[in-house]
């Protein structure tokens, strides 16, 4: 792009932050039909592209104001909204959460120390006598989950059980563990 | 406070085209926030980039396009206020999950594929989590705090990416809880039986 278009740009930029919409309708022309290709090279639907470029303009002119032709380029502007304009509908879009994670409790050094792993062993001698007395179903759900890495949609699955049943004998399960845990600490 | 660990220069472009998975978007996109050397070089690629959408064929837009967006636009632009709170008050997160004395995790609440999973995780100073390898990729940035592993001290800010097959021992510094935000690739596979209880736990 040459440095008279960009001029250009930055024009119509300046104008649209003061509601220009014929400047508006200006840029529209020129940067829409970029935009809703950039978006399907995203691997936007057709349909999610066309919205999304328009929500990109509508954002564009909202954020108008703040365009500082010293700080950047209109192209890159342009870009940086049609960029988030994408992230932000995905944020929008609920997915079904599925995370598990991670923790010990050894004691703070790079090495696990003799005595450290000695700790963890008996630790984890406790929490198995722990798990041995939780009620069956409880155990049962538990085991799955614990020893086999199962996520409970497949536990619920394996033992024909709503996924509420299982999530709430994990619940169950989880509420004795930290007790009987925590008489340890 | 100048970092010490960066996303590599090809994670930083994908993050600046928008082609990074959700979630790990996030965690670099936290790093990012954090560190003027990376926001330099993600605001030179985000300058490429737009000089390559004006190269982009231009793809036909729907009938009226122009008038139904014009039809959205308020009277006059006011720019849009931003939010100056730290990253993580501003996380969308899930009640938090008790795991470990000392320990709890929350999930994000953002998008991402089935097989992923996003979070925050705390720790108390001191605190050594679970002995892990990992069965896909994981990024992390530090929000709080501070870690020591086998790769060095991870201070807040700091940015670390695991491979698989990692074995993994982070441990967290005297002082102060250590909080973290994760976006992790499949499953992570706990050694021992305290991991192994941990992570099912975190699984609701
Ligand atoms: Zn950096």
């Amino acid at each position: 792009m040459n440095s008279r278009a960009e001029t250009t740009d930055d024009d119509l930029l300046i104008r649209i932050a003061g509601g220009d919409r014929e400047a508006f309708a200006l840029l529209f022309a020129k940067f829409a039909p970029k935009v809703k290709s950039y978006l399907l090279r995203l691997g936007a639907p057709g349909a999610v592209a066309e919205d999304l470029a328009q929500d990109a303009m509508v954002s564009l002119w909202r954020r108008a104001a703040s365009f500082d032709p010293k700080k950047a380029k209109a192209s890159t502007w342009v870009y940086v909204i049609a960029r988030n304009a994408w992230i932000d509908r995905l944020r929008r879009e609920k997915v079904q959460l599925a995370y598990r994670d991670l923790t010990d409790m050894s004691e703070a050094s790079g090495e696990e120390a003799p005595d450290a792993a000695v700790a963890r062993e008996q630790e984890e001698t406790r929490i198995a006598a722990a798990l041995e007395n939780l009620p069956d179903e409880q155990r049962q759900v538990v085991r799955l989950a614990f020893f086999e890495d199962r996520p409970h949609s497949e536990i619920a699955e394996r033992l024909s059980l709503p996924l509420g049943t299982v999530k709430s004998r994990m619940r169950l399960a989880l509420a004795k563990l930290k007790v009987q845990w925590e008489q340890y600490r | 406070m100048t970092l010490c660990h960066h996303p590599a220069d090809e994670v930083l472009v994908s993050y600046a085209v928008g082609a990074l998975e959700s979630g790990f978007g996030l965690v670099v996109g936290a790093h990012v926030g954090a560190c003027t050397q990376c926001r330099v070089k993600v605001g030179a690629l985000e300058e490429v980039s737009g000089g390559s959408l004006s190269d982009l064929p231009d793809a036909s837009l729907g009938a009226g396009a122009l008038q139904r967006t014009m039809a959205r636009l308020g009277r006059v632009p006011a720019p849009a206020a931003i939010d100056r709170r730290p990253l993580l008050e501003r996380l969308p997160l899930r009640p938090r999950r008790w795991v470990a004395p000392g320990v709890w995790v929350a999930a994000v609440d953002t998008p991402h594929s089935r097989d992923n999973r996003v979070y925050v995780l705390s720790a108390k100073p001191g605190m050594s989590t679970a002995r892990h390898r990992h069965s896909g990729a994981e990024f992390c940035t530090v929000l709080k705090g501070a870690y020591r592993d086998e790769v060095g001290l991870f201070r807040a800010g700091d940015f670390a990416a695991a491979e698989h097959d990692l074995e993994h021992l982070p441990v967290v510094l005297p002082g102060e809880e250590c909080v973290c935000l994760f976006a992790t690739e499949g499953r992570l596979k706990p050694r021992g039986l305290m991991g192994r209880i941990a992570f099912a736990l975190a699984d609701v």
